[in-house]
């Protein structure tokens, strides 16, 4: 070999005059023997006893619970039982409003049965204390008929004041509806973000549009299932239980509706609000916590203020005294606030706007491919 | 004809801020399996975004399935059955709920979603898993349920983003095989975007490469593999000795030991072959057209491409084209 010559390795192997060994003998694998009892319907080729699934994707051993077992003969003609056959389909897709409507179910069926969105347990377990426990003056009043003790009914029965304090009472507003709202709105979004669900709806015929509004339409549902209905169901056994008649409807009927109104009121807010904390983040629980630092914080920051300075401005700021300001505004009550309703009017607006905002800029942020 | 073409676009751009993520493309998308190539940043991800009819067009225009990208994205989506990359499952839901609800999200009655989602998840062999959580399942089985989410519809176009992305040999096996079959079987079309060249190469008989936002070469692999042809020769003697008269006579030579592959410009490289190792005293054991696979083919035009591609006439690189030119043809010349 000259000098710079590239080595190679082959061309000093050729000049070896070392004899290489006989390569040895090729053996073959033992081929297992087919067992002769193994069939399937009927047919006599030996099976394996291999389940499809592991074989495709690896599951291991005793994580199925019921894994497909395939008939893999040892003949290369027998073939297998699973034949992947690809069935066209026929049928027609239906409008947007069927689309609309099957989010819409998703969310709220999912409360209630399986096959639909997985609430966590603690939110349907909530659902239903708060449910229960909004509906406790309507036992007081049936009590109240059964045993004849006229204090309860003169207590819980109603009244302008109770009307209001059955959407906008600090107790309802402190141990229920926060609570309630947090659960139930904040991870509508936000999971869609952390699991890449939103892949699943932008990729199908939904708009942005579309998804918004069915997301806020279920949050708002679920929440007016317990606000709105407790209310309504209130109202109306004080009508049954102390027998009243028209002219008693005619004079509570505008009370009743003011109320209805600041329920609605309530509802929207607390969605709009929960929903833009969920848009902006991925998990259930910063907007959750978010929403009840909100609520909370707002109301305690203003109640320092006004015991500091003795200036009640500050509630402007909470999303509950606004609610609570108009409220007995629309109902007739004295207002426990010194500025004006119509100031804590423009500012729920500003809030429900803001968020809104916040939530249609987000939803339009999410993505079909990877963020 | 335009009938013949399931995606066409002519000159489309598409500009975030100053960032240009596609520039005057033009494709012609025939119906069968398309492969989708190209590096992180390609602007793949967009051009999916387009097909499916989800952004909103700088400037440019095409069709889809005989839809127009900028105003019927929804008629769009409701033929196409897209394959995310990444998780799209709410793990908490079995897969048949999930595959019903992804069919409910299409149009379809819960009855036809609840019947189809049993079809589809038998098809992807899922059958014995369908009443599983998501969350239970491997990625194989994720990915087989996002499969089924997919087809659910029976769609004219199948979009796959990465469809074997961390699957082991077996399951890649059967979702490749799967892919196949719809195509095959079922007459449909795929659009499948993958890094790994041998997945497209298994399924696809076209593909697409894009780079920096412009399409770089599109057509038939058969087609697109003659930019790369080489011949492949096993010599004895000294290697070294033919590699550098390969050399001084203008072939372009790669070597690895006794064996090299010569560029092939025509048929006289033959000869140029023999010729160098008779003056070089060399024997040539084995000599054989080189068929390259698709990964080289992608090696060679990101060679070739550099980071100043304008057109597929700077990819060819001003050698003489064996290949057809109407199979490498990428925008027009800026």
């Amino acid at each position: 070999m000259s000098e710079g010559e590239d080595f190679d390795l082959d061309d000093i192997l050729q000049d070896s005059s070392t004899p290489l060994g006989e390569p040895a003998a090729p053996t073959t694998l033992p081929v297992p023997a087919a067992p002769a009892e193994a069939e399937f319907m009927g047919e006599s080729a030996a099976v394996t006893g291999k389940a499809r699934m592991e074989a495709a994707y690896g599951t291991g051993e005793g994580e199925g619970q019921g894994m497909a077992m395939v008939a893999q003969s040892v003949a290369p003609s027998a073939g297998t039982i699973f034949h992947q056959v690809y069935r066209p389909w026929r049928g027609n897709l239906n409008p947007r409003w069927v689309r609309n409507w099957s989010i819409f179910r998703h969310h709220v069926y999912g409360l209630f049965s399986k096959g639909h969105r997985p609430w966590p347990m603690t939110t349907k377990l909530l659902v239903v204390i708060v449910l229960f426990g909004s509906l406790i003056p309507i036992l007081t009043m049936a009590m109240s008929v059964l045993t004849g003790l006229n204090g309860l009914m003169e207590f819980y029965g109603v009244s302008r004041a109770n009307l209001w304090g059955h959407v906008l009472g600090v107790f309802h507003n402190t141990c229920c509806w926060p609570l309630l709202t947090a659960l139930v709105v904040g991870g509508l979004i936000s999971e869609d973000r952390q699991h890449g669900t939103s892949a699943i709806y932008f990729s199908r015929p939904v708009n942005r549009t579309d998804y918004t509004l069915m997301k806020y339409l279920s949050a708002a549902v679920i929440l007016s299932m317990i606000i709105v209905f407790s209310y309504c169901a209130y109202y109306a056994a004080a009508i049954l239980f102390n027998n009243e008649g028209w002219a008693y409807l005619l004079d509570t009927l505008p009370y009743f509706l003011g109320g209805l109104v600041a329920a609605f009121m309530l509802v929207v807010t607390f969605t709009s609000i929960g929903l833009a904390l969920s848009s902006v983040s991925s998990g259930r629980f910063f907007p959750a916590v978010a929403f009840l630092g909100i609520i909370f914080g707002s109301r305690i920051l203003a109640f320092l203020i006004k015991l500091l300075f003795e200036r009640d401005t500050l509630y402007l700021i909470s999303p509950y005294d606004n609610l609570a300001h108009v409220g007995q505004w629309m109902m007739g009550i004295n207002t426990t606030y010194a500025f004006p309703a119509a100031w804590s009017f423009v500012a729920l607006l500003l809030m429900n706007g803001i968020s809104l905002y916040i939530l249609i800029s987000r939803v339009n942020s999410l993505e079909v491919t990877r963020e | 004809m335009a009938e013949e073409w399931i995606v066409e676009t002519h000159d489309l751009v598409k500009k975030y801020g100053e960032h240009v993520a596609l520039d005057s493309v033009n494709l012609n998308i025939k119906p069968g399996a398309t492969g989708l190539l190209g590096p992180n940043g390609a602007g793949k991800s967009t051009l999916l975004k387009t097909i499916l009819g989800l952004i909103a067009l700088t400037s440019g225009g095409g069709k889809v399935l005989g839809h127009d990208i900028a105003t019927e994205g929804a008629f769009i989506r409701q033929r196409i059955g897209y394959m995310p990359e990444y998780d799209c499952l709410i793990p908490e839901m079995e897969a048949i709920d999930q595959v019903r609800y992804s069919g409910e999200l299409l149009g379809m009655n819960t009855n036809s979603a609840v019947q189809r989602a049993h079809e589809v998840l038998e098809y992807v062999g899922l059958r014995d898993q369908r009443y599983r959580a998501v969350s239970t399942f491997s990625t194989g089985m994720e990915q087989a349920t996002k499969l089924a989410c997919s087809l659910i519809h029976d769609p004219d176009l199948l979009i796959c983003d990465e469809p074997t992305n961390g699957l082991d040999a077996n399951a890649r096996g059967f979702m490749l095989d799967t892919l196949f079959q719809v195509v095959k079987q079922g007459g449909r079309s795929i659009i499948m975007s993958s890094h790994l060249m041998d997945d497209v190469e298994r399924i696809c008989d076209r593909m697409l490469m894009i780079h920096k936002g412009q399409v770089i070469a599109q057509g038939r692999i058969e087609d697109l593999k003659a930019i790369d042809r080489e011949i492949e020769i096993s010599v004895w003697g000294g290697a070294s000795k033919i590699e550098e008269k390969l050399k001084d006579m203008g072939q372009s030579v790669r070597r690895t030991g006794r064996v090299m592959r010569v560029t092939r410009i025509d048929d006289s490289t033959y000869g140029t072959i023999i010729k160098a190792a008779a003056e070089t005293n060399v024997q040539i054991r084995k000599m054989e057209d080189y068929e390259p696979s698709l990964e080289d083919l992608f090696i060679v035009i990101m060679d070739r491409l550099g980071y100043s591609v304008k057109s597929s006439k700077d990819l060819l690189g001003g050698q003489t084209p064996t290949m057809d030119q109407a199979a490498l043809q990428g925008r027009k010349v800026a």
